[in-house]
């Protein structure tokens, strides 16, 4: 793993510097959980599965396990929602970041948080079909789902305008 | 609390890419916060380090830099937050009675790797992570917009406090040299690139390279090491909720919680009056803005009229500066130590005699810590 490279010139007086290179690529296998199981179902029949706090009530999507505030298990009673919601905040993206690399986009994307009409917490989410000038905050928007759905979160494709606020 | 005094600190001048190992960085702070304090290592009982395992590529990645960070044979851990949090760390163990002398030291290299990526590790694997929408620019970008919104701040305002962040960090001797852009103009960071709407290249902070060191001792030892210590009168930390769909980005309730326990343990009954500097870590100009309200600095959404009065925000410039991750913090408590005792040439603001300081960790800081810190030696 890595190899050796020679920079050139880096130093003013031409000394050469060696750096190791390598790449930390050990596969991970994360454990969805038990709780985000039931999200990960939903989406391969392209429905919504939230939680709701025992307590407080609060509906959390994507579901989870305690409700922080409470301090209480927020995954006994689960709840479908419905495929509509409203931009809660938006931004307009000029970059891509992965676990790979950092890079600039062709053409820039809009990253927004989503709450599903229902649910008291909002997901991270594209929202496509629409060009940035015209997202607002509190704007409706309903899925499009993944025309190849997999049972995992980029089943979710995006949110689009579905018109009126 | 007692009374914990600062008696010595270091900063490794800040570099896009220095030309020095991880041990050599650590040393050169180390020894350099040891002369500072005229102290030797024999004296130190306790070295805290902040490192971060992915940012050095390695696990246990203070287990290196044991010999060059003074703690060979010696009571040492690490902290993996930032470096502020080291000094709490720091802080518990002198309080404790147990140690008359802590080293902490927070350091990191991001011209050794990539900033952005790896910050994606830090995502939940099960939603954000999978698919690759939330970062550093799209959280510092939807921070910002929800905060603007929230308080109808406009994008120039945010701008203006850019350019006192950039003209504070040209006057900064200890700053990024690559950060000090000269003669900088509220069109300039207007203009600048958005890095995700409506955050700007130039309300971001270059990452670099660094390394901030200070030594903690109780407060009778901190009177025999020097006669200008500056004591760390209250402290306080909080943690929010790692989902940003769940916060309400516009405001930092973990910051002003954190705020108000450091306030109560100082005895700070009103800090828009009382706090004469105020050093904060934001990973964005808007967040600058955000943390230094929830600190109680100025009315909530009010954040630009400290460029008019009142603490001043970051005379040092800041995350302008240039942002060495682990290190950060620290930075923020030296800068306030600096004021404090009068030795911040170019930047110093007459008469300081409190000041607070942040640090922070997580995506739109998430985890906040504050110190309230006094000069004036007894």
């Amino acid at each position: 793993m890595g190899e050796i490279i020679i920079s050139k010139n880096i130093l003013e007086e031409e000394k050469d510097v060696y750096v190791k290179t390598g790449i930390v690529a050990p596969e991970y296998n994360f454990w969805v959980g038990l709780v985000m199981d039931k999200f990960y179902d939903g989406l391969e029949n392209k429905k919504f599965i939230g939680s709701k706090c025992s307590k407080c009530g609060k509906v959390f999507l994507p579901p989870r396990k305690t409700c922080g505030d409470c301090f209480a298990k927020a995954a006994e009673e689960f709840v479908e929602l419905p495929e509509t919601g409203i931009v809660k905040n938006f931004t307009v993206a000029n970059y891509n970041v992965n676990e790979r690399k950092a890079r600039k986009l062709k053409e820039p994307i809009i990253v927004g948080l989503v709450q599903i009409d229902g649910a008291d917490t909002a997901m991270i989410t594209q929202v496509i079909n629409i060009i940035p000038d015209e997202i607002k905050e509190g704007m409706r928007v309903k899925v499009v789902w993944a025309d190849k759905i997999k049972g995992n979160p980029k089943d979710i494709k995006g949110f689009e305008p579905i018109g009126g606020e | 609390m007692e009374k914990v005094g600062i008696v010595g600190y270091y900063q490794v001048k800040p570099d896009l890419d220095a030309m020095m190992s991880p041990p050599d960085m650590i040393f050169t702070a180390v020894r350099g916060a040891l002369d500072s304090a005229g102290l030797k290592r024999k004296d130190l009982t306790t070295v805290i380090g902040c490192t971060n395992d992915y940012y050095d590529g390695k696990t246990i990645s203070n287990a290196y830099k044991v010999d060059a960070g003074g703690a060979y044979m010696k009571d040492e851990s690490k902290v993996e937050f930032d470096g502020a949090h080291a000094a709490l760390y720091g802080v518990f163990r002198i309080l404790s009675g147990n140690h008359k002398l802590a080293m902490i030291y927070g350091y990191s290299m991001p011209s050794c790797f990539p900033y952005e990526t790896v910050r994606i590790l830090e995502l939940d694997p099960t939603f954000d992570r999978t698919i690759s929408l939330l970062n550093s620019y799209t959280a510092g970008g939807m921070q910002m917009r929800a905060y603007m919104k929230k308080f109808n701040v406009s994008i120039e305002d945010i701008a203006k406090v850019a350019v006192n962040s950039i003209k504070n960090t040209v006057k900064n001797p200890s700053a990024l040299p690559e950060a000090q852009l000269s003669n900088i103009s509220v069109g300039d960071v207007l203009e600048s690139e958005i890095l995700s709407s409506p955050l700007r290249k130039l309300m971001y902070p270059l990452l670099c390279d660094g390394t901030a060191a200070i030594i903690l001792a109780p407060e009778k030892q901190s009177l025999k090491i020097t006669d200008n210590p500056v004591w760390i009168t209250g402290v306080g930390s909080c943690q929010d909720t790692y989902y940003l769909g769940e916060r309400d980005l516009s405001i930092s309730t973990s910051m002003e919680i954190a705020a108000n326990k450091a306030y109560k343990i100082a005895g700070i009954n009103d800090p828009k009056k009382e706090i004469d500097v105020a050093e904060i870590f934001g990973h964005t100009i808007g967040e600058d803005l955000i943390l230094a309200e929830a600190a109680g600095l100025c009315e909530q959404g009010n954040g630009t009229s400290l460029l008019d009065g009142g603490p001043a925000l970051n005379p040092s410039g800041g995350t302008m500066s240039g942002l060495t991750p682990c290190a950060c913090g620290l930075t923020r408590i030296i800068e306030a130590v600096k004021q404090l005792q009068g030795e911040a040439p170019g930047i110093q603001i007459s008469g300081a005699k409190k000041a607070i300081a942040t640090g922070q960790v997580g995506f739109c800081a998430q985890n906040n810590i504050i110190y309230v810190l006094e000069g004036g030696g007894n």
